[in-house]
């Protein structure tokens, strides 16, 4: 047993330690690895079964929907004293879609349950902005009028936000808008009819009416001015300017072009209207707590008793598809809470 | 994501100190080489906590998620479900790295991750901006469409840059004070 053979034996253990020591740090390694990887799983499932736990969902037995003079649509149990929910939307606005999407369940609950009266006043805010944009969002608004006159609003506006084209893309086609009317169980044939109409109306707007009238507007009256006033003004502005605007009489697309100017006058200061979605709690704006189910019923929960500001539509076309449910009340005068005070 | 920093963990044991260079008497290091071993561990901290605050801020104005979604809607890459799930688990996930970033637990490895995150969102804003998207980034606060005009690709990239630079420093140098990981026997 010479001097080499022990130099050996100790270069061995040391080597042995020496890979004992990476060996035990590879395993603090993994430990701490394991533990951060365990706390990422855990925050990210946890908000995750959070946020889709508040959306809640499931069918509803809707309350009747009661479609109003200027086009919006009323939605209450008969007689319900409660807060009413104004809800301003664009079927083609992004925001709107992802609060439909995350409250549109409760909302519905809520109204069913007489804790809420949901007024849904769609505008077009998108109308004057290019194409593809304008003529969907036109089209998109004049559908849902028109399945207001069925009865079936509310289901239909679901559907519109489901079905929602990309920003920038081409979408809600006559057809497309056709075929979802039948798929919420609207089977009158003026509907079909309407749309097409309807399409036909809202794609001269924005791609042949909006163009000449912005760009005559842009000269004499400057780009500022334009963005500031009311769609309503501008069209005004263009009947005297000779830009002839009654290719829009008595269409739903000059409806819904009426309800977005309207909406401009209707609140001051810090509920001023601003943009979509907008959601008004007996007429104070809402911040972002209106994209949570939650904080969203904890509001409604916690405010008075109100009217809506519209006037039901006495001449209340029938809407009886027959569907049964309380869906088709459109036929019942004004049970729900009467309009008295009007703006 | 886990065999990158696995393969540099076996084969840097030089930049990170852990097998203490600067501490072991027998090698006289040049001045310049201590002066950074006692500043590394303070830098690296700083950084640490920079980042954490950074994500923590990120994943704050993300919220509502039904924002969030939406500015992952915008950027047009992901089929909407997809898109959806993105939405409503990026800022947890930024939240979480936040957290693990500030605490110090596997800070090597949480600041790679920080770091292929960031390179994921250098990717999305160029590859909106390469589309002629119109979008805010939707990297603090809610995205969406903007007039095209007022996008911001080119400041927003720069600044995901720096972002990157911060957990590379943090991923090269783990060691730092006030980490869990000390606790646990590593980056000492």
């Amino acid at each position: 047993m010479g001097k080499a053979a022990r130099r050996e034996a100790r270069e061995r253990l040391k080597q042995q330690r020496l890979k004992e020591q990476q060996k035990a740090k590879r395993n603090r390694v993994l430990i701490v690895v394991g533990a951060a990887a365990v706390v990422v799983a855990l925050v990210v499932a946890v908000g995750y079964f959070v946020v889709m736990r508040d959306r809640g969902g499931g069918d509803v037995e809707l309350p009747p929907q009661a479609l109003q003079t200027d086009g919006s649509v009323v939605l209450a149990e008969d007689g319900a004293s409660a807060p009413v929910l104004e809800i301003y939307a664009d079927y083609q606005c992004p925001a709107c879609k992802q609060f439909e999407t995350a409250t549109g369940s409760a909302i519905q609950e809520m109204a069913a349950a007489g804790e809420v009266i949901v007024h849904y006043r769609p505008v077009s805010i998108f109308a004057l902005r290019g194409e593809p944009l304008g003529s969907n969002s036109l089209r998109g608004g004049a559908a849902a009028r028109a399945a207001a006159d069925a009865g079936k609003f509310v289901e239909y506006n679901d559907v519109l936000f489901e079905n929602q084209p990309a920003e920038g893309d081409a979408g809600f086609s006559p057809d497309e808008l056709k075929q979802w009317g039948e798929e919420v169980g609207i089977d009158d044939p003026a509907f079909a009819e309407r749309v097409d109409a309807e399409a036909e109306v809202a794609d001269r707007f924005a791609q042949d009416y909006a163009p000449e009238l912005l760009e005559k507007a842009q000269g004499e009256l400057g780009a500022d001015s334009i963005n500031t006033m009311p769609v309503t003004d501008l069209i005004a502005w263009g009947d005297e300017n000779g830009v002839d605007s009654s290719f829009l009489d008595d269409t739903y697309v000059r409806e819904i072009l009426e309800s977005t100017g309207a909406v401009n006058g209707r609140y001051e200061g810090e509920n001023a209207f601003q943009g979509t979605p907008s959601v008004y709690l007996n007429g104070a704006k809402m911040g972002n707590e209106m994209y949570s189910a939650s904080s969203l019923r904890s509001a409604v929960a916690e405010a008075e008793p109100g009217e809506p500001q519209s006037t039901p539509a006495e001449d209340a076309e029938d809407g009886g598809d027959g569907e049964g449910s309380g869906g088709d009340a459109g036929a019942t005068p004004s049970t729900p809470p009467s309009a008295d005070a009007k703006e | 994501m886990n065999t990158g920093p696995t393969e540099q963990n076996t084969s840097s044991d030089r930049p990170d100190g852990e097998a203490p260079a600067a501490g072991e008497p027998g090698a006289a290091a040049p001045p310049w080489k201590a002066r950074w071993a006692a500043v590394q561990p303070w830098a690296t901290l700083l950084c640490r906590v920079a980042l954490a605050g950074i994500l923590a801020f990120a994943a704050y104005t993300k919220l509502p998620p039904a924002l969030s979604i939406q500015s992952v809607e915008a950027y047009q890459l992901f089929p909407s479900g997809l898109a959806e799930f993105i939405g409503i688990t990026l800022p947890m996930l930024e939240f979480a790295l936040a957290l693990l970033l500030l605490v110090g637990l596997a800070t090597r490895y949480v600041a790679a991750a920080t770091g292929v995150l960031m390179l994921l969102f250098i990717a999305g804003i160029a590859s909106a901006w390469a589309r002629g998207l119109s979008i805010d980034c939707g990297c603090f606060g809610t995205g969406g469409a903007v007039a095209p005009g007022e996008t911001a690709y080119g400041l927003d990239i720069a600044r995901d840059i720096g972002f990157v630079v911060l957990a590379g420093i943090v991923m090269l140098w783990p060691r730092s004070p006030l980490s869990l990981d000390r606790l646990a026997g590593l980056y000492r």
